[in-house]
């Protein structure tokens, strides 16, 4: 390297450091958190936040404050430095920050590559329970769940295996509360094998059709913001993006699995009693996930209402379609009934339900 | 002037220039097989029927024995194959499926068809699971490696059979129920020994679980067979 002369050092010039020292970069937050440290304070960093797409031990825990605004400032600088000014700290961050660009997003991944689709199953299996815990526990997430935790890092893993095995909840538990009840008749009981199909055609539609008219619902129905409340515009202008609401859809089934299984007790009133709880818990829990959101809506009112709506009705059909045997009427066997059918039977059982007396063996 | 090549040929042993010789390939030679005279003895590649079919009917047999008592992992991993997990969904999909001849109110219970896609498609939601969880497998192992362990499934399938041929108590069902439950605990245990040092380290229970619901829904086609 050369000396600088006193000409050299009146000039504002950018001298190429060395990849040993990043000093030599105008914008750079150096910080050295003592959980990323290692060989540098750049590189630290870099290393630190290029784990976060993989599985190695330096991932960095989501929803740390302090390392949310570590990350946050120094992806902010080196955004703001550009890329001339970078090349020195570039050097020292190459093997870690192409790993940190692909897991910011940075790196543009086709969606035809199985590396796009990982992003979507980047959990751990804390996270995971961690997020079923929070579904059916009221108040348990906290204040800005809905944007931190699942809107940074939504994912599909936990939707999709809790559908499939709600699916087979309901129709294992089904079959055995269909066999339980015709046990003592001497009737040859069979296996309804449907009552896969329906409970997933069902199960499949509330889990994705409703996240996707609620994200339209909410995208297009913003309360005018008024732009002379600066401090408020972006809180104020938040909708939750589709994944995220799917996310918090299928969670939010996660209760109806053990509730499944204890509708084999075919006892009416227990039934009733498990849909309401079952129907409440989680329903409050989606209200209470959705408020940063729903606060920016003009229908709010409408919208709760008809999340919530949504929510009992779903469970009471599965109670009352698959689990519900009043004495008199043979209602598990019906081969393929047509939508009308349905809902004539479910009316009807309703109707049963509420009389008194309504109690079996 | 006579303008001769000499191709290094040595004039006295070929009497003409045309090339002759054998196409048999030098080396192994299978002494099984009986040649007719002037058919030309192919060996290896070309060796009969009955040899290639051994040989691969071998190989699925040792990855049997491996499922069965998971000591040796590395033979089920390495030459994967999928003619053992076709027999086996052939099979179970063949005694399962409910008859819609006799009566219409007779075993409704999954069709042949239903059980294949559950089995294959099941097994390929199950791999792609595993893989997009960072699981380094590759799709194809993975596929061979289920479709294997459905092999005590299978076994707990034949015997709830037999047990079916007698007429019905609670004793009898009881029996069916702890063959089939004894049978699933086998084969996710087998396949968590095959498949479990290729899942991450903190993500294990993701990935197991999957595992664990297909081969339950399974075993429970097969307990509420009658």
């Amino acid at each position: 390297m050369e000396t600088p002369t006193a000409d050299d050092l009146l000039q504002f010039r950018d001298y190429s450091s060395t990849s040993a020292t990043n000093s030599g970069a105008p914008a750079q937050i150096n910080v050295n958190s003592p959980t990323h440290a290692s060989g540098g304070g750049g590189g630290g960093i870099g290393s630190g936040f290029g784990g976060a797409g993989g599985h190695s031990s330096a991932q960095r825990q989501r929803g740390d404050p302090l390392a949310d605004l570590i990350y946050d400032m120094s992806t902010s600088a080196q955004a703001m430095a550009g890329g001339g000014a970078n090349n020195a700290q570039n050097a020292a961050l190459d093997g870690s920050g192409s790993g940190g660009g692909g897991g910011s997003g940075g790196a543009r991944l086709s969606f035809l590559t199985i590396e796009y689709y990982q992003q979507f199953f980047n959990v751990d299996t804390y996270m995971v329970l961690e997020r079923i815990a929070n579904s059916m526990i009221p108040k348990r997430a906290s204040g800005n769940y809905l944007r931190m935790n699942i809107g940074e890092n939504p994912d599909l893993y936990g939707p999709f295996w809790i559908t499939v095995t709600l699916i087979f909840s309901i129709a294992i538990s089904g079959n055995i509360a269909s066999y339980l009840h015709h046990a003592s008749d001497g009737y040859h009981w069979h296996y309804n094998f449907h009552l896969v199909s329906y409970a997933a055609t069902c199960i499949f539609l509330y889990a994705n059709i409703l996240p996707a008219i609620l994200w339209a619902l909410f995208k297009y129905s913003l309360k005018p913001v008024n732009e002379a409340d600066a401090v408020e515009t972006d809180s104020a202008t938040y909708t939750p993006t589709l994944l995220s609401l799917m996310c918090i859809y299928g969670y939010s089934l996660a209760i109806y699995i053990p509730v499944s299984i204890l509708w084999v007790i075919n006892i009416s009133l227990l039934q009733w009693l498990l849909v309401i709880t079952a129907a409440l818990l989680s329903g409050t829990v989606l209200i209470a996930v959705l408020t940063p959101a729903l606060r920016n809506s003009q229908f709010s009112l409408f919208l709760i209402i008809g999340i919530l709506s949504a929510h009992v009705v779903l469970a009471a059909g599965f109670m009352l379609y698959f689990f519900h045997n009043p004495p008199d009427s043979p209602v598990a066997y019906m081969p393929l009934p047509t939508a009308p059918s349905v809902l004539k039977d479910v009316t009807q059982a309703a109707a049963k339900a509420v009389l008194p007396g309504n109690q079996t063996h | 002037m006579d303008a001769k090549l000499d191709m290094f040929e040595d004039v006295n042993t070929s009497p003409s220039p045309s090339l002759e010789g054998d196409m048999s390939i030098p080396g192994k030679r299978t002494t099984t097989t009986t040649a007719q005279n002037g058919v030309p003895d192919y060996n290896t590649l070309d060796e009969p029927i009955r040899e290639t079919v051994l040989r691969d009917i071998r190989a699925v047999g040792v990855k049997f024995y491996h499922v069965l008592y998971p000591k040796e992992k590395s033979s089920l991993l390495r030459d994967w194959d999928l003619w053992g997990p076709l027999v086996l969904c052939t099979f179970m999909a063949t005694i399962l499926q409910g008859s819609s001849s006799a009566d219409s109110m007779s075993d409704n219970g999954p069709e042949f068809a239903q059980v294949f896609v559950i089995v294959w498609i099941g097994a390929a939601i199950v791999t792609l699971n595993s893989k997009l969880l960072g699981g380094n497998i590759s799709f194809f192992q993975s596929v061979c490696v289920l479709g294997y362990c459905l092999t005590p499934v299978a076994i707990s399938l034949i015997v709830c059979r037999i047990i079916l041929l007698s007429a019905q108590t609670r004793l009898l069902f009881f029996l069916r129920f702890v063959t089939t439950t004894m049978g699933f605990a086998w084969a996710t245990y087998a396949s968590f020994i095959f498949l479990g040092q290729s899942q991450p380290p903190h993500r294990k229970p993701l990935a197991v679980y999957p595992i664990f619901l297909f081969f339950f829904i399974i075993s429970w086609l097969v307990l509420s067979h009658n």
